[in-house]
């Protein structure tokens, strides 16, 4: 928990190749918290990302700082951990769907939640990538929404523009988004 | 994929906030125009929202994870035991927060984990602590809660579980205390011992009597499901005891989220399938006592058949609009329909569960049971029950055999329910003025037209078109519908008014054009009109005796039209007509409406009588009903409103200004009821000699209602007051001007505002036709520089005249000298 702190002071006071970093250090950090919790769980429940990501960063802050920065750079490598993983494991379903037969994990060891749309994540994914190449504020922002659940405020303080401009792009994303998948089924 | 441009954007953004169809095409006319590329591209986008909306609603919701979910993405092997992060609630095991020492986890809910705690101090005893894991405003979450824990702290009833405190934990998250409570969620008792359908209603009736109690200290519980309702054992007799008061208020505020949050209110929302369709609209609506009943519904259905009556998961997967617009809209399968739609297998479990035979379950449901669970089910909350103990009342009728309240529904209701759902964007909130049929006296009216028409045209003529004529007929109607729909309502007029009286034909289709155009004609004070539109949904509507009381509030839209057209004849008749259709109802809202819309005018001794017993009915529901702090929602203070009129017009000045004060005593009343209870004050006053206080009233009364006609109508609402309490606001306030103000009769009379003698007469009477066969009187009215011919004729055995206006206003000619304000 301190690396993280670390890294993240780190990058207020400006130091950009610090986020890499910090990505790392979140998806470890949410990776141990989901496992401390789920293990203690009946098998075979989930918890919603969004969730995660926000007890992730009370438990980063129980001692303090709560400072407005960080959590947004926070949320921000959260959001984009959230993504890795869900994608990550998205893929291997669909993987193992397809009876690609690369990992030898017993299916009914595999507790996933119920009814994920796993391909609808991944087209939302590859969707995403496009959009990434075009309009790279707009996919920022799905990125921060979907994958963070970061509310429009959060998102307009860590990218630095206004909510309206985040509500707008985010309706605009949304729509374009779905346009391309659409066309793709 | 293609790439976008801001205008684009901005356009479609733009285009988004507009909720209207029409405006909205109107805006993107504007926006877009000369641009074709620019239409499509937007139009495009357009088609696409919604789409859009329900896929990552949908995404968000499902966006799970498990712990071997990021284990195995990894490829890392699972953790092992100390190598755990120690979570804020795991370290309190044996731990303290606040006085509470935290013994053990006895459950885990949607929203939190409940712990066995034990209380030190000011007492020691066991209770159960409930801490919120989600992350939220935890200051204002508790903040919430104190406010409500005054009243919360109040409530002594043997199957409410008490909350006793709230506080932060240490690691800022909000945690709740509450009365201990050991025992079983409601549906799982039920099902583990097999319960028969009668001892389950039993503990029904008795979660019921303790939502009671609830509101009855303004507690809504907000949140009522079968994870809070837990049944313990008491010397072996079970006792069901309500949770988790006060908690879904102070989470969510009293509204669930905007839509920035809306995750975790997700989270929050275990169970959409037991929200009230008032909450699902998740605004700032105002929530009340019957959305709990609502609540209290659902959880009948679900004892009676073991299902709810949307599939949760359904819900909560299609999306957060799918869920709103399912529980807004969609009518919910009656319980015995459930039962024989379900396959043998899952039947055969509920039958089990019940202790009875699958085939006997179905048929005990039908019936009295489904129409209760149906009427605690109503979309307009207004139709469901209005307390839970007159819930309990029926069901404990049901018990003993005794015939219920609620009864199916008539086939014009179903028929309301069929329009409702076709119905023009007008977003009336009135259903289908069918019960305005039954020879109201308007046919007499129609009469008079259809043979204007017919004389003026050749009778030879007439049969040739006829066919045709229908034929034409139908497809006006038609092309109205359609832009009534499209809320074009001038087009939708004009279509009309291409229809002969004499074709008119009973449809669904005629009756929803006819009422919509009837209302916007209202609105915008076009009352002649509006009240033809009336009369042509009389003809085109289905007769059935209906006493509910949508019903009688179409009563009320009915009647305001006549008196402003001076029909005083229409008005006496319908009156009557209303009086003998609602004779010996036992609903109390349908009785208060019935005395409200029949008291515009002051009436005759028979009609004072026949209304006498309506009013008694009226009277007994208030005294039912509990101290006047019950909630009852914003439509009960008509309730004392209507008795107060009643006695006005019996000349019990005394006690009508006491039923007008205690209408103003009703927490939640909307600006019409204020402004009618004023002027029943201001006309009770002037009649005890109180001049100043009179006065005073009258001009509180004024300046509301005046604003509200200072332009068109609105629709309005049970918040604002509808279009229509507003007209017979107005129409009280005249006469109370005029009694007040003015010399006039002390009758529904338009009366001059200034204290100036009544003007001599002017010029000469204009030649014309009179309608009447007698006129007594002619009068002049005068206000802003409009001028109306007013013909006044006495009708023989009734003791208040009756009034024509003129629809013009050049006038030259009066003779007598009473003068008349135009509003």
């Amino acid at each position: 928990m301190n690396d993280i702190t670390v890294v993240l002071q780190s990058l207020g006071r400006g130091g950009s190749q610090a986020s890499e970093q910090l990505l790392t250090l979140v998806y470890e950090e949410l990776r141990r918290l989901a496992a401390a919790r789920m293990a203690r769980e009946s098998p075979g429940q989930t918890i919603q990302a969004t969730a995660l990501v926000h007890e992730a960063w009370l438990q980063l802050t129980a001692n303090g700082d709560r400072n407005w920065q960080n959590r947004a750079h926070f949320f921000g490598a959260a959001a984009d951990a959230m993504r890795r993983i869900l994608i990550d494991n998205a893929r291997r379903k669909a993987r193992l769907k397809h009876g690609g037969g690369q990992s030898r994990v017993n299916i009914e060891d595999v507790q996933l939640a119920e009814r994920t749309p796993d391909e609808d994540v991944l087209l939302i994914d590859e969707a995403l990538e496009r959009l990434q190449a075009e309009d790279p504020e707009k996919a920022r922002i799905v990125v921060m929404k979907f994958f963070g659940g970061l509310t429009n405020e959060e998102v307009a303080q860590s990218l630095g523009i206004s909510e309206r401009t985040v509500d707008r792009q985010w309706a605009c994303a949304k729509a374009r988004l779905f346009r391309w998948i659409r066309e793709q089924r | 994929m293609k790439p976008s441009t801001p205008l684009e954007d901005g356009v479609y953004y733009a285009a988004i906030q507009i909720e209207d169809p029409a405006r909205r095409k109107a805006f993107l006319d504007q926006a877009c125009a000369g641009d074709a590329q620019l239409r499509a591209a937007v139009e495009e986008l357009l088609d696409a929202r919604a789409g859009a909306e329900r896929l990552f609603a949908q995404g968000a919701l499902a966006l799970n994870v498990s712990a071997e979910t990021l284990q195995a993405a990894n490829g890392a092997p699972p953790l092992a035991g100390d190598d755990r992060v120690k979570l804020p609630d795991d370290e309190q095991l044996g731990g303290r927060i606040g006085h509470y020492r935290l013994v053990q986890k006895i459950g885990e809910g949607g929203c939190g984990t409940v712990y066995l705690a034990e209380q030190e101090e000011p007492v020691r005893r066991s209770v159960a602590l409930k801490i919120i894991k989600l992350g939220m405003d935890t200051k204002n979450v508790i903040a919430r809660f104190t406010a409500e824990s005054q009243a919360l702290a109040l409530m002594d009833h043997a199957n409410i579980a008490r909350a006793l405190d709230a506080g932060a934990t240490d690691t800022g998250r909000p945690y709740f205390v509450m009365e201990l409570v050991r025992g079983q969620k409601i549906t799982d008792y039920c099902d583990q011992r097999n319960l028969d359908i009668r001892p389950r209603l039993d503990l029904f009736l008795q979660i019921c009597h303790a939502i009671q109690h609830a509101h009855q200290k303004g507690i809504i519980h907000r949140d009522i499901k079968p994870s809070n309702i837990l049944v313990t054992q008491d010397d072996g007799v079970p006792v069901p005891k309500v949770i988790d008061f006060g908690i879904a208020k102070a989470i969510t505020g009293g509204r669930l989220a905007n839509n920035t949050v809306f995750t975790a209110s997700e989270q929050f929302m275990g169970t959409p399938a037991y929200m009230s369709p008032e909450q699902a609209q998740m605004n700032s609506v105002d929530v009340d006592t019957r959305s709990d009943i609502y609540s209290l519904g659902v959880l009948l259905y679900e004892l009676l058949t073991g299902k709810t009556p949307f599939d949760p998961r359904e819900l909560t997967e299609t999306g957060l609009d799918n869920m709103r617009h399912t529980l807004r809209e969609m009518e919910p399968p009656r319980p015995s329909a459930m039962l024989a739609a379900l396959p043998a297998g899952e039947l055969a479990e509920a039958a089990l569960h019940r202790h009875i035979e699958p085939g006997r379950l179905t048929a005990l449901v039908r019936g009295d049971l489904d129409w209760i669970v149906i009427k605690t089910l109503e979309k307009d909350r207004a139709r469901r029950y209005e307390t839970a103990s007159e819930l309990a009342l029926d069901i404990q009728r049901y018990l003993n055999s005794e015939p219920v309240l609620a009864s199916p529904p008539s086939r014009i209701y179903q028929f309301q329910k069929l329009v409702r759902r076709n119905r023009a964007t007008f977003a009336a909130a009135v259903a289908v003025t069918a019960a305005l049929c039954l020879g109201l006296g308007l046919s007499t009216w129609l009469f008079f037209k259809e043979r204007q028409a017919h004389q003026e045209a050749d009778l030879q003529k007439q049969r040739a078109v006829d066919l045709r004529g229908k034929a034409d007929a139908r497809e006006n109607i038609t092309l109205a519908a359609i832009a009534v729909n499209r809320g074009d309502f001038e087009e939708a007029n004009a279509r009309v008014q291409k229809i002969p009286v004499a074709y008119f034909y009973p449809s669904l289709e005629a009756a929803n054009v006819f009422r919509s155009l009837g209302v916007w004609h209202a609105l915008h004070g076009r009352w002649m009109e509006a009240s033809y539109q009336f009369a042509g949904l009389l003809q085109v509507n289905q007769f059935e005796n209906d006493q509910s009381d949508a019903a009688a509030r179409d009563l009320l839209e009915a009647g305001a039209p006549l008196i402003e057209i001076a029909d005083q004849d229409r008005y006496e008749h319908f009156r009557r007509e209303a009086i003998r259709r609602f004779a010996g109802t036992t609903n109390p809202v349908a009785a208060e409406r019935v005395v409200r819309a029949s008291l515009l005018v002051p009436a005759s001794l028979t009609t004072m009588n026949s209304l006498s017993l309506l009013a008694e009915v009226v009277a007994k529901s208030l005294a039912t009903a509990g101290s006047s702090a019950a909630p009852g929602g914003l439509e009960a203070p008509w309730k004392p409103i209507a008795l107060a009129l009643m006695e006005y017009r019996q000349g019990h000045w005394a006690e009508a200004a006491d039923r007008g004060r205690a209408s103003l005593t009703f927490p939640d009343k909307n600006p019409a009821e204020i402004a009618t209870a004023r002027l029943i004050l201001s006309l009770c006053d002037h009649r005890l000699g109180q001049d100043a206080e009179a006065l005073a009233e009258l001009a509180l009364a004024r300046t509301p209602i005046q604003a509200q006609f200072s332009q068109d109508l609105i629709q309005g609402g049970e918040a604002e007051g509808y279009w229509f309490d507003w007209a017979m606001a107005r129409i009280l306030m005249r006469e109370a001007i005029g009694l007040i103000e003015g010399s006039a009769q002390p009758v529904n009379v338009p009366a001059n505002p200034s204290k100036a003698d009544p003007p001599k007469p002017q010029a000469t009477l204009m030649p014309g036709r009179c309608p009447f066969a007698q006129p007594a009187r002619i009068f002049m009215a005068d206000f802003g520089g409009r001028r109306r011919l007013y013909l006044r004729a006495q009708r023989f055995g009734i003791a208040t005249p009756t009034f024509r206006r003129s629809r013009t206003d050049e006038y030259s000619g009066i003779q007598a000298g009473w003068i008349y304000a135009n509003s």
